[in-house]
């Protein structure tokens, strides 16, 4: 038999989510397990194990990790060196010359060590002038030199190449890369053009060094795990998660593993786009509300939005990566006073000690708490019973940090706590919606994470949102949208000129170029004609402006219609259009392999009769602004057909739906709950 | 009417605060100028109906600060009797607007059923409005030199484009495209600010969200008076120079006397220089401007900023003083205000030496070319201020290179957008080898950025701090001072015009040393732009030879200087010399 078995496992912070399905039978399996800093292979094994996959089955395994990104925060990434045009080996360390927006009044703000000091940067001879020509030709024996000094004397593991102009002209780059790897085959080599093709020296540098910064360790694990995953059996193919939108295979993300730095939360909204399509909604907000932190996204149209400048830690990355909004906002996070203002937040308790309910030595109270003195949580329901919460303490913190001070009660302070919460949270999710001239009342939120399903629709309510999605399994969530992941792959090409300018010749033969380029990867990857769909976009603004905006060009009948195009995009962002010339400046491409993939089947479930409540009790109605009575379901009693009016409650084994007294949640024929109702206040 | 519950008023601050924020990502993703796109040369700010700060978006310092003023004078002017909704106010004469004539305040009523609720303010940088010069005005000696003024004009009235006034604007300004472009920008910033300030008084009604902003802007007095309090009791002042006003060469003195007492602060500038001839002179509404900042710095950083904070600021003044400018002085090159900032720190230092860096290269040393295209016949003006070194304080080194205190948030021009922009080609982007001020911490360095012309061009230099030296504290060094270097393919007369001469009698040959210059450039000759070192903190024999070696290895400091201002001698290995060393630190423990 085939193997048929998919494998889909994603690392976080806390734990090892993995999820495993079968094609033939339609069965998926979840499991957790705890992550394993030190050797992350041990958490993957073990989580796999603990979810009986069957290796020898498995035809497709997708991966996301936070490898990459946690050796960047810790700075345990390879030791580097930058070799860059003589006369610019500081363009690293000056970068833009700014502060950090918090600093902005901070007069003694202290500038964080470069990732690569600069002992360890190189000028050479050599130079490409800004319509791609050679001014300079390179100086091949101060390049030869340059990697001498950095291997011999300073020890680097990996070296970043970044030349000015590279992106019009990457041709010094790659003579620098063929004459460093005939020397040193063993040094890992990032040029800056193989990564981006956009200008702005600083960004591009900076992200060919993260690029070489993460990657003798990223192909470490992805060797280690791939030899690991190969001795139990396994003969499919291994697939990560990119920072911008579906996967890769892992052979083909060593060469690049910047585009993997973000996989982590990548797999949310692959699922969300996934369902969303599924039941016929293409607009979405991806909610993502684990214990720390609140990631959202914008999914228009299918798409998760996704943004080509982006930082981590401050440090640029010229790369598309989803445009994920986060904040400290989260189930762990700590609520305190600021003189007589009530905040909350970015401080987290984490999962160690956590909420002071957790009875972990958790001593400052959350918005967990919150949630417990509100009545959603139950101490004996949580996580399934499988941990009891100290209620009693966490009304005690609550009342001594807080209520007392401010001369409230704790039922108070707790709605207090959840009011302050959800300005933040609205505030962050209008930056990616509002701000950019969409109106989230268009879109369908989509709940998950641990903490997801209780505060979404809330945040939808606020918002007037009119229709929540919660998925199956909300809190593996993530994992299981990586299991739907297409094969991506992103270029593109900077290319200036007015519109009226354009050569559409050489236009289009620039977007063939690319289309080949990625075809030819598709196809070397397995992927057939059938299988590969390509999507060109060109970035435009007006002349003279600086910040584009993308425009979908398939389909062009010529460059007026493309016009057209922008003018309409930019008048939808901004509300204007000018009466300037229309400006290209970049093309992009994207290609998409699609893989095989699970497809979600509509449940044999019948709802028979009126759902019945599990239980009742007493929690907090925003709608009603009271303690009123709320009926508790349990999730596996409900089944498609089914309507809860609210308040009600619904709990699952690791998280509990919570949705107020003008909602109705409806179970679709996917068992999704739908809460709809609400209309902001 | 009951006082708002804590979170009713955190929810508000927050609501205003991204407001603020949604009016900055407006602007900046529609603005057609590098100016305010690429360096972020903007200010956006919103207030109560009161003209009470009620949030503002991180910018431009002193923008920002000024904003307050010049609302209240425009609503004024105009009469708060004659706002209707959808009016948008023009406001850039210079003394009300708290500026130089091109840092145009635009602001608009809100109204809600009528009724006004509320203020927003949008303060950029425009390129130009028919000065008598192209670019930027070095050598202006009254208000009427320096372009078109608007006392507080609508250029919107309910809604609808006052196309005469636009037509006023296209037909003086010598970048007609651009500067249009710009407004509908800050216009664009203007209508999300007042659509959100709605939408929260819609929600909470406006009895609600007024108690919440007097509770907010009452937080924010209490926590800068705190703050004030923390700071040590005293009074103390400090002087240093601005080169020259751009039309006689003297040095202009800045003289401050900072006064802390208890709660509260207060700022005398009696013994700076009387208004000068020059376009140094500064209007009163940016010298609060320059209050506020410190105030902020020494105070609550970190909160978002609202009219509470600066409640406890005094400031002394006298009318003609270089800091309280009147009509129809010109105000221009008003960068006196920058090094200002640096005076007031310098005060400062003498009695909180552990909360204060030494002082900064002190400027954002600007050069600017301008030209008409011969291929596209558009004239463009494009500029880089450049980041200086920072001081040392008593915990660490100086950074290098960054933006001057006062523009935090403004970047520098990349070299790939600067060289596809304008017929330039950099030979070098670097730090400056011994810029940094010496000290137990050292000073930052600045930097070196070489500019060779590709084509004849105009260029200037906007620096007005190129002739005396920083500080340092505690034995601290200064650090290098700016300067502008300039290699010429023949002689400057007659084409370039050397406002300061820095050359002497000891440089070498064909380069010309200057401070503030504007001329014709020939292609192949090259402007060298060196911003200054920051200031060291302690005595420099006392720094860790161990970091002396580091800084060796590095590049930052010279083997020869190691040796002359560390009394460290480092080996061409690396390795330190420790006989040599303790030979030349006195040390008698060999």
């Amino acid at each position: 038999m085939a193997p048929s078995e998919h494998l889909a496992i994603d690392i976080g912070g806390t734990f090892v989510d993995s999820i495993t399905f079968d094609r033939a039978t339609g069965a998926i399996n979840v499991e957790k397990a705890s992550t394993t800093p030190a050797d992350p292979t041990i958490g993957v094994v073990n989580a796999l194990e603990k979810v009986g996959a069957d290796l020898e089955s498995t035809s497709a395994f997708v991966h996301g990790t936070t490898l990459a990104v946690n050796a960047l925060l810790e700075r345990e990434g390879a030791r580097t060196g930058i070799i860059t045009n003589e006369g610019f080996r500081d363009i690293y360390e000056i970068a833009r010359t700014n502060l950090p927006r918090e600093s902005m009044y901070d007069i003694r703000y202290d500038k964080p060590e470069t990732l690569v000091p600069r002992r360890r940067r190189y000028g050479v001879g050599g130079r490409i002038d800004a319509k791609g020509e050679e001014i300079e030709p390179l100086d091949e024996d101060a390049v030869r030199q340059a990697a001498r000094e950095l291997v011999e004397e300073w020890g680097v593991e990996a070296i970043a190449v970044c030349f000015l102009h590279s992106y019009q002209n990457p041709a010094h780059e790659q003579r620098a890369g063929q004459i460093i790897t005939d020397e040193f085959g063993e040094i890992s080599l990032s040029l800056s053009s193989d990564i981006t093709g956009e200008y702005r020296e600083y960004e591009r540098t900076s992200t060919a060094v993260l690029d070489a910064y993460i990657k003798p360790i990223f192909d470490n694990y992805v060797e280690q795990l791939d030899g690991t995953l190969r001795d139990r059996g396994f003969g499919g193919s291994f697939f990560i998660t990119r920072s911008g939108g579906g996967a890769l295979t892992a052979d083909n993300a060593t060469t690049a593993p910047v585009h993997t730095i973000l996989s982590g939360p990548a797999g949310g909204l692959i699922g969300a786009s996934y369902v969303g399509d599924v039941i016929d909604r293409g607009d979405l907000i991806a909610v993502d509300f684990g214990g720390t932190s609140m990631d959202a996204c914008v999914i228009e149209d299918g798409a998760p939005a996704v943004e080509y400048e982006s930082a981590l830690e401050d440090m640029p990355m010229m790369i598309p990566v989803f445009d994920i909004r986060t904040i400290g906002a989260g189930g762990g996070s700590i609520a305190w006073l600021d003189g007589d203002l009530l905040k909350v937040g970015p401080q987290s308790a984490g999962a160690d000690p956590g909420p002071i309910c957790y009875g972990q030595g958790g001593t400052d109270p959350t918005v967990t708490d919150a949630a417990l003195a509100l009545g959603y949580l139950k101490p004996e329901d949580f996580l399934g019973g499988e941990m009891g919460l100290d209620a009693d303490g966490a009304l005690e913190g609550l009342e001594n940090d807080l209520a007392r001070p401010l001369d409230l009660s704790v039922r108070e302070v707790s709605t207090g706590i959840f009011e302050v919460t959800l300005a933040n949270t609205v505030g962050a999710i209008r930056e990616i919606t509002v701000e950019k001239g969409l109106d989230p009342r268009d879109f369908t939120m989509v709940a998950y994470g641990g903490a997801g399903p209780m505060f979404v629709p809330l945040v939808a309510h606020e918002m007037g949102v009119e229709e929540v999605l919660v998925p199956q399994a909300p809190s593996v969530f993530s994992a299981w949208g990586m299991l739907m992941a297409d094969v991506v792959y992103d270029e593109a090409q900077t290319f200036i000129s007015v519109l009226d300018e354009v050569d559409y010749a050489d236009f289009e033969q620039q977007f063939v170029n690319l289309e080949g380029d990625l075809s030819e990867q598709l196809t070397s990857e397995g992927f057939d004609g059938g299988q590969q769909r390509l999507e060109r976009y060109v970035e435009m603004r007006y002349l003279g402006q600086e910040h584009t905006v993308s425009v979908p060009a398939d389909g062009l009948s010529d460059l007026d219609e493309l016009g057209e195009r922008f003018e309409k995009s930019h008048e939808s962002r901004y509300g204007h259009t000018m009466e300037d010339p229309p400006q290209v400046v970049h093309l992009r491409v994207r290609a998409i392999g699609e893989a095989e993939k699970p497809s979600l089947e509509a449940s044999d479930d019948v709802a028979s009769g009126e759902p019945q409540p599990a239980d009742h009790r007493e929690a907090y109605c925003f709608t009603e602004d009271a303690m009123v009575d709320f009926a508790v379901y349990d999730r596996a009693d409900l089944a498609p057909g089914h309507e809860v009016p609210g308040p009600a409650i619904v709990r699952e084994p690791t998280t509990t739906i919570v949705f107020h007294s003008d909602q109705t949640a409806a179970v679709d024929d996917y068992e999704h709950l739908l809460i709809s109702g609400g209309d902001g206040r | 009417m009951s006082t708002p519950d804590a979170a009713t008023t955190e929810v508000v601050r927050n609501y205003l605060t991204s407001a603020a924020t949604e009016m900055q990502r407006t602007l900046t993703r529609t603005a057609y100028n590098t100016v305010v796109y690429e360096i972020f040369d903007f200010g956006l700010s919103m207030y109560d109906r009161d003209v009470r700060l009620i949030a503002d978006a991180p910018g431009l310092s002193l923008f920002l600060g000024a904003n307050d003023y010049s609302v209240d004078k425009g609503v004024e002017y105009v009469g708060e009797e004659n706002l209707d909704p959808g009016d948008i106010i023009l406001l850039n004469y210079p003394y009300w607007n708290s500026s130089h004539i091109l840092d145009v305040c635009l602001f608009a009523p809100v109204h809600l059923d009528g009724e006004l609720i509320g203020y927003t303010a949008s303060r950029a940088h425009w390129l130009d409005l028919g000065a008598k010069d192209p670019g930027y005005v070095l050598d202006s000696t009254d208000m009427h030199q320096e372009g078109l003024v608007f006392p507080g004009t609508k250029v919107y009235r309910q809604g609808e484009a006052n196309e005469e006034i636009l037509d006023l604007i296209r037909f003086n300004s010598r970048i007609p495209d651009k500067v249009i472009g710009d407004l509908n920008a800050q216009i664009a910033a203007l209508r999300t600010g007042g659509k959100r300030l709605r939408e929260l008084h819609e929600k909470y009604g406006s009895t609600m969200v007024d108690a919440c902003i007097d509770t907010i802007v009452d937080h924010g007095e209490a926590a800068a008076r705190a703050g004030i309090e923390d700071l040590q009791d005293g009074v103390w002042s400090a002087t240093d120079y601005v080169d020259n006003d751009g039309v006689s060469d003297e040095l202009v003195p800045i003289g401050v006397e900072v006064t802390i007492d208890g709660d509260r602060i207060r700022f005398d500038f009696t013994d700076s220089a009387d208004e000068t001839a020059g376009p140094i002179n500064v209007p009163i509404g940016r010298t609060q401007a320059m209050c506020k900042f410190v105030l902020k710095a020494l105070t609550i950083p970190g909160e978002t900023t609202n009219a509470g904070h600066y409640r406890p600021i005094e400031l002394v003044v006298p009318e003609g003083n270089l800091f309280n400018a009147r009509y129809p002085s010109s105000t221009y090159t008003l960068w006196s205000s920058i090094l200002g900032v640096d005076v007031i720190f310098k005060a400062l230092a003498k009695g909180m030496p552990n909360l204060i860096p030494a002082s900064t290269g002190g400027d954002i040393c600007s050069i600017m070319l301008h030209e008409t295209d011969p291929s596209s016949g558009r004239r463009f003006v494009e500029a880089n201020n450049e980041g200086v070194g920072w001081g040392a304080t008593d915990t660490h080194d100086g950074p290098n290179a960054q933006m001057h205190y006062v523009q935090t948030m403004v970047r520098n021009i990349p070299v790939e957008v600067f060289e596809t922009k304008a017929p330039v080609r950099f030979d070098r982007l670097e730090l400056r080898k011994d810029s940094g001020g010496a000290g137990r911490y050292r000073g930052g360095l600045g930097i070196r950025r070489d500019y060779r012309l590709t084509r004849p061009t105009n260029v200037l230099s906007i620096i007005k701090k190129t002739r005396t030296e920083g500080w340092g504290i505690d034995g601290g060094e200064p650090g290098a001072r700016n300067v502008v270097v300039l290699s010429l393919t023949t002689s400057a007369d007659d084409r370039i015009q050397i406002f300061v001469d820095n050359d002497t009698e000891a440089m070498a040959g064909d380069e010309r040393w200057v401070g503030m210059m504007r001329g014709r450039f020939q292609a192949g000759e090259v402007v060298s732009n060196r911003s200054g070192g920051g200031g060291g903190y302690g005595d420099p024999l006392a720094r860790d030879p161990e970091s002396v070696r580091e800084d060796v290895i590095d590049g930052y400091v010279s083997r020869a200087r190691a040796v002359g201002d560390y009394g460290v001698a480092v080996n061409p290995d690396g390795e330190i010399n420790w006989v040599h060393t303790r030979s030349l630190r006195g040390d008698s423990e060999s």
